[in-house]
């Protein structure tokens, strides 16, 4: 009786070593096939000509032939990550339109790799799942109000490109309060969103002060926003692009007149990402960005820049008139493409983020001729 | 035998699964290049805790897993004490021959059962403190002990100021004795009960612990020359904390609050079936024994239905601990709450997820065994 028992114990430990390492090794696949799922369902149906492949191919990655460029070129559609949530930077509107400041950087890199500012496929990404997206090759660029830091850079495996917007983190009060300067909110409860830098960049900068305080963390604005409102705590901190939102939407609905205090105390610069290893790809989308600065700087809008008969070398050189070729892998007049479908960097701006009450003028992110930061290198 | 393959067949199957879910994780972490390990408990914790700021957020992930272990804790202990002693209490009024106190009970039990508790917690929050009718901290009420200089209660819509006690330095020791003091009632209590046993002599038990408690307590402050005192609450000079005094959050209030509101709904309704299979004869017995209706309850009634109703308040009470984790919605720094901050901040959420599970095993098994004590206390004993 004893015996058999071993036996067949024997027997089961074997089968059970026989099926864990089969299942282990079907693993990856799984995963895999789950991955692409995701990434059709998340697809918008009006692009309905991408082709079967995408869909039982394993994801296209730098190292393939071609890279993704070529991809890209085969597909005929850009796939971005993008935010969907974020007023003035991306958001879908009752019609499954997409819109805002980092949509239209889609567009613009559409337009400049492709020709067609509508050959985008918005995948909208939360925080923790797009750098996985951009890892896995589910997007081909991430544009998704994302700040370039090192680790991000490093242990992600992204690329960041030109930054497309400069933001920091800022604090709100109530204008009543009469604070001016973060001492004044010594001991003070601040409100701040739950697991982002900007809690981690509130507890740097008070601690390395020596202000104390305490924070009130919420997972979400929902419960953020009346906890502010009903005094609980004074202070709001996020980046001033949002608080400038929020501030907007508290006076709006009859509350509180806010301020925004004038210190910012953390660097948010926002731009385009893509995988890491690929910069035939990275040359492309940071190029056509760049041209919308470009543009700017050369005074030329949507309207004007297909009517343009001066004779000035350098904006003959990025219009493409005379045949000129950087060799970016780029149509020689992909400026023209993307300024007159899209507009140029200002135009941009002030579509998108005027409206949500951030001012372009005296920003860094102004032309560097007037004092910000927008700043392209020399086409030519 | 055939049972024994079927029973070793599953035992496989379940090892089988396992190791395809462990095997999962492992090749997908090593195609990512990210070890699975738990070195990250040692890195600074990098944010700071809400009402703890005695927290430095340079201290390791560890101690921020341990303040948030405390707070559950203490969210769970609040809780089941609203909930048993507010369960108790509606429980028999609904029983009762008051009409109103019956209906009152019944209309209790159906608002509470019937809704879900996260609504529960964050209307709490909203209708206690985020719109309440306290003010904010700067204008905070002030309720003052009558007679002297000193405050009771610090109210606002944040947070609340209680007495607390401070240490002047020997409080460790007197904690020490405290839980001698503790042991020595308890044996005295045991020694009382065999005496009354034996000789059948009153064993006036309750006296007599009380009394050797007091004493070992008077003389272990007396000896250790006021080792602890009590701590009024008082705000700071700029109006923004409180300067001492013990704090109690609303964050804290609004989660064990109605955690502890909305449990005492199931344990009504636990007490009132388990006060119903009590045989009726029981309460005709105790009515021919002119005993009062506390008396019926207190030495008849209760102590059988106690003994029906301990298994299904387990559950309740393992309940309320799990529940404590929707405290995410109003920002109680909670063991749940604290994890996913942790994660947002970098730290691996896998790992971080099996020290948040192994958190709750740890108390729900706690609770059980607690209970099973007593549950096994309270059994007939039949020969």
């Amino acid at each position: 009786m004893q015996r058999r028992l071993l036996a067949l114990l024997a027997v089961l430990a074997l089968v059970a070593a026989a099926c864990t390492t089969g299942d282990t090794a079907d693993t990856v696949p799984v995963t895999d096939g789950g991955a692409d799922d995701t990434s059709a369902d998340t697809t918008p149906p009006d692009t309905g000509d991408t082709d079967e492949t995408t869909d039982t191919t394993p994801a296209v990655l730098p190292q393939d032939e071609g890279g993704i460029l070529a991809a890209v070129r085969d597909r005929g559609a850009v796939r971005c990550g993008v935010n969907d949530v974020l007023p003035g930077f991306g958001i879908v509107d009752e019609n499954g339109e997409y819109s805002g400041f980092d949509i239209d950087f889609c567009r613009v890199v559409a337009a400049g790799v492709l020709g067609d500012p509508d050959a985008v496929e918005f995948v909208p990404l939360t925080a923790e799942a797009r750098f996985t997206a951009l890892q896995g090759g589910e997007i081909d660029v991430l544009i998704r109000n994302t700040t370039w830091t090192a680790t991000r850079d490093g242990q992600e495996g992204a690329t960041f490109l030109h930054t497309t917007f400069y933001d920091g983190q800022g604090m709100m009060v109530p204008a009543s309060t009469g604070f001016t300067t973060l001492e004044d909110l010594a001991d003070a409860t601040i409100c701040v969103l739950q697991g982002t830098t900007t809690e981690l960049n509130l507890t740097a900068v008070f601690n390395a002060r020596g202000i104390p305080f305490n924070p009130m963390t919420h997972a979400d604005n929902e419960t953020l926003q009346p906890a502010y409102e009903s005094g609980q705590c004074e202070g709001w901190t996020s980046d001033v692009s949002q608080l400038t939102a929020f501030k907007a939407s508290i006076e709006e609905a009859g509350g509180e007149e806010q301020y925004i205090m004038a210190e910012v105390f953390s660097k948010e610069p926002l731009g385009p990402a893509v995988p890491d290893g690929d910069s035939a790809w990275a040359q492309a989308v940071d190029w056509s960005i760049l041209a919308t600065i470009q543009a700017w700087e050369f005074g030329l809008t949507s309207e004007n820049i297909g009517s343009y008969d001066g004779d000035d070398p350098n904006i003959l050189n990025f219009l493409g008139t005379d045949g000129f070729d950087p060799g970016l892998g780029l149509a020689p007049d992909f400026a023209v493409t993307i300024v007159e479908s899209v507009g140029n960097y200002q135009e941009i701006f002030e579509r998108h983020l005027a409206p949500i009450g951030l001012e372009l003028e005296g920003s860094p992110n102004d032309l560097w001729t007037n004092g910000g930061l927008m700043y392209a290198p020399p086409y030519r | 035998m055939l049972r024994v393959v079927g029973q070793l067949a599953a035992l496989v199957v379940v090892f089988v699964v396992f190791r395809w879910l462990i095997g999962n994780l492992v090749t997908n972490y090593s195609r990512l290049n990210i070890g699975f390990d738990f070195g990250f408990l040692n890195v600074p914790t990098q944010f700071q805790i809400a009402y703890h700021p005695e927290f430095n957020p340079r201290l390791p992930v560890w101690r921020m897993v341990l303040v948030g272990v405390k707070n559950t804790g203490l969210a769970a202990m609040f809780g089941i004490a609203v909930a048993g002693v507010l369960g108790l209490v509606i429980g028999i009024g609904r029983l009762s021959q008051n009409w109103l106190a019956a209906k009152l009970s019944a209309a209790y039990v159906e608002f509470f059962r019937n809704i879900p508790p996260l609504v529960a917690i964050v209307f709490f929050s909203f209708a206690v403190f985020l719109y309440g009718p306290l003010p904010h901290l700067r204008d905070a009420i002030e309720v003052g002990l009558p007679g002297t200089a000193s405050t009771l209660l610090v109210l606002s819509n944040g947070e609340w100021g209680v007495p607390g006690l401070r240490n002047t330095g020997n409080a460790p020791l007197f904690g020490v004795l405290a839980l001698v003091a503790v042991a020595a009632s308890a044996a005295v209590w045991v020694w009382r009960t065999r005496v009354n046993e034996r000789s059948g002599e009153p064993h006036h038990r309750v006296l007599w612990s009380l009394g050797v408690l007091a004493v070992v307590l008077v003389g272990a402050y007396v000896i250790l020359d006021g080792p602890v005192v009590i701590d009024w609450p008082q705000l700071s000079e700029n109006r923004r904390r409180l300067a001492s005094g013990f704090s109690v959050n609303s964050g804290f209030m609004s989660v064990a609050g109605a955690l502890g509101l909305y449990t005492a709904s199931h344990v009504a309704e636990i007490i009132r079936g388990s006060i119903l299979a009590v045989p009726w004869g029981q309460t005709e017995a105790a009515n021919a024994l002119a005993l009062t209706n506390f008396q019926r309850y207190r030495f008849v009634v209760l102590p059988q239905a106690m003994r029906i109703a301990i298994p299904p308040l387990i559950n309740q009470a393992l309940n309320l601990t799990k529940n404590t984790s929707l405290a995410v919605a109003v920002g109680y720094a909670e063991i749940t709450t604290l994890t996913q901050t942790s994660i947002g901040n970098g730290r691996p959420a896998v790992q971080s997820i099996v020290i948040l599970m192994l958190v709750y095993l740890g108390f729900s098994l706690l609770i059980s065994l607690i209970l099973n004590i007593v549950n096994r206390r309270l059994q007939l004993v039949t020969r």
